[in-house]
């Protein structure tokens, strides 16, 4: 397949985030650190150590996967919508001679790089501001989370974006289904907090191979393979069907 | 005849709703082609089906000898489309925008950028390049969509309502510049308004209810229409007598009367001596040929009733 349509595309919605970059990252960025500093730094006191670790450091990797995905799928869902039902350009996109799968793909991409690009600006602050610190070599381990947990998220957020007309849905299901899958991950508390009934589905689900994945390859350096494969599998899957719907779509 | 368009019984059903229907169709390559029909008469359908927009359900369709099912990246290289929305990207200048469709379109970057410098100067908004679209006029946004349909030199421009919305200075500033490039390419245009297809089109479709109803030149559809020549004649008073004498006449084929004004259809021009021998005594004030316009062809063909 030609990609030269998903790189003019790509190149669009970096030029545009480019252009806005100030203004995106105070709203990138605040949300998280609120979050840090309310508790984080307020509860620390009477949190102490979770899974061997202060509470601050537990959440802060989680904190930074959170803004990497929310991103990746705030971006691949609004923009597909807008430039579908608000602006029209996927379809003076689509009247060049390039193939749906090359407008997707770049979509796909953009959202995945929002949240990369995101995601690392907070975890830049997260690091300046905070005493919580890792050896870079826990980096490389946690990106291999990082870059298919935003992968997984921006075909997340297409799916959605290619199929739900109105914005309010779109608002839903992220306060319905994107938000709680996030925060019931162990974001803010251990897997085993649960009831032991409830932990090996709470494991299944793919937002907790890559919340508890990250965290331990950040905090501890270890890479969970099965974890990992989740996150990938997924990953993969949710690539394939953004693909087959969004040309689905279209073909309607 | 050598076709830039060629559609065989096209059809396209959306569930049990049948938007085309048994469509046939061939538009001479460099001519300029109207598509006439009311709201929801199958014209955006047939418009998609033809830029690869949309499969159609069945029939055939070829540009420039290119089958719209599986040559589709083939048609789409020699097509420019100018939608009714202005899909314009409102987060890129006006010359970015061009920039991105010369890409997309996999043109050489020495080649598109001075081909967008001459467009932006042939359509005057070479001083606004570096502007955002949403802060042109309405007219200067059409405009930058049609440079972005012609920046890639396609042989074939859709038009699809391209002056909707505008003010008339602008709408003549359209026309004239598809008069221009009229001959290198061949031009399909569907518009709701039968001035602008009568000013610039070579022959005129008018469908209706996913069918095509009506086809020729501007002349050929008005002289179906008519059948003959229509005169309008003004009474003082008497209209109603009168106009019961005019409908016995051989020569008449039709009257209609509006207060003290009398429309007769003649079979030919020569009978109006007649008419004036039978109006002997009346008092009239004018009598004048009536010019049919194409309106009057549109509404006779699709009727009167609002369409939703």
């Amino acid at each position: 397949m030609r990609l030269r349509g998903s790189l003019a595309i790509w190149l669009r919605d970096m030029l545009v985030l480019r252009r806005n970059i100030a203004s995106e990252m105070v709203a990138v960025v605040a949300y998280p650190l609120t979050i840090y500093l309310a508790f984080g730094i307020g509860m620390k006191g009477y949190i102490g150590l979770v899974d061997g670790v202060p509470y601050g450091m537990f959440i802060a990797p989680g904190l930074i996967t959170m803004t990497a995905v929310n991103a990746a799928y705030s971006e691949s869902v609004w923009s597909l919508w807008f430039h579908r039902r608000v602006q029209f350009t996927i379809e003076s996109y689509r009247v060049t001679p390039i193939s749906v799968a090359e407008i997707v793909i770049a979509k796909i991409f953009s959202g995945f790089s929002h949240g990369l690009i995101k995601g690392l600006v907070v975890g830049l602050v997260i690091f300046a501001i905070t005493p919580f610190r890792f050896p870079p070599s826990h980096l490389l381990i946690y990106l291999s989370f990082l870059v298919p947990g935003s992968a997984f998220f921006s075909c997340a957020g297409v799916i959605c974006g290619t199929i739900m007309d109105k914005p309010e849905t779109i608002g839903r299901v992220e306060a319905v289904f994107i938000m709680p899958l996030i925060f019931m991950s162990g974001l803010f508390f251990p897997l085993s907090s649960y009831p032991a009934a409830i932990i090996p589905w709470v494991r299944m689900l793919p937002t907790t191979a890559l919340f508890e994945g990250a965290r331990q390859a950040l905090v501890n350096g270890s890479f969970l393979y099965g974890f990992a494969i989740q996150v990938g599998g997924t990953a993969l899957l949710t690539f394939c069907a953004a693909v087959w719907i969004f040309r689905r779509k279209m073909a309607e | 005849m050598i076709s830039a368009i060629q559609t065989q019984s096209l059809a396209k059903q959306y569930g049990s709703l049948l938007a085309l229907s048994e469509f046939t169709l061939d538009v001479a390559r460099g001519s300029i082609f109207g598509l006439l029909g009311p709201n929801g008469a199958g014209k955006t359908t047939l418009i998609r089906i033809l830029t690869t927009l949309m499969r159609q359900t069945s029939g055939e369709a070829f540009i420039e000898g290119l089958d719209t099912r599986n040559q589709g990246r083939e048609i789409r290289r020699l097509i420019g489309v100018v939608p009714q929305e202005n899909s314009l990207d409102r987060y890129l200048t006006a010359r970015e925008n061009l920039e991105l469709h010369a890409r997309l379109h996999g043109m050489e970057s020495k080649r598109y950028r001075k081909r967008i410098d001459e467009l932006l100067e042939l359509m005057g908004l070479a001083g606004r390049q570096k502007d955002f679209p949403d802060t042109y006029s309405g007219g200067m946004q059409r405009r930058l969509v049609v440079t972005r349909a012609l920046l890639h030199e396609p042989k074939l421009l859709f038009l699809d309502e391209p002056t909707t919305g505008l003010d008339p200075q602008s709408r003549r500033a359209v026309w004239d510049y598809i008069r221009s490039i009229a001959g290198d390419m061949t031009i399909f245009l569907t518009t709701h308004y039968l001035e602008e297809a009568e000013q610039l089109c070579d022959r005129i479709a008018i469908m209706d209810h996913g069918r095509l109803i009506a086809l020729g030149s501007t002349q050929e559809l008005k002289d179906r229409l008519t059948g003959g020549t229509v005169y309008e004649i003004v009474f003082g008073a008497g209209a109603e007598h009168y106009a019961v004498i005019l409908r016995g006449m051989a020569c008449v084929l039709g009257i209609q009367v509006a207060g003290q004004t009398v429309s007769v259809g003649l079979e030919r021009w020569e009978c109006l001596s007649e008419v004036i021998a039978a109006l002997n005594g009346a008092e009239v004030r004018r009598i004048s040929l009536k010019e049919r316009t194409l309106e009057d062809v549109f509404i006779s063909l699709t009727g009167t009733g609002v369409r939703e």
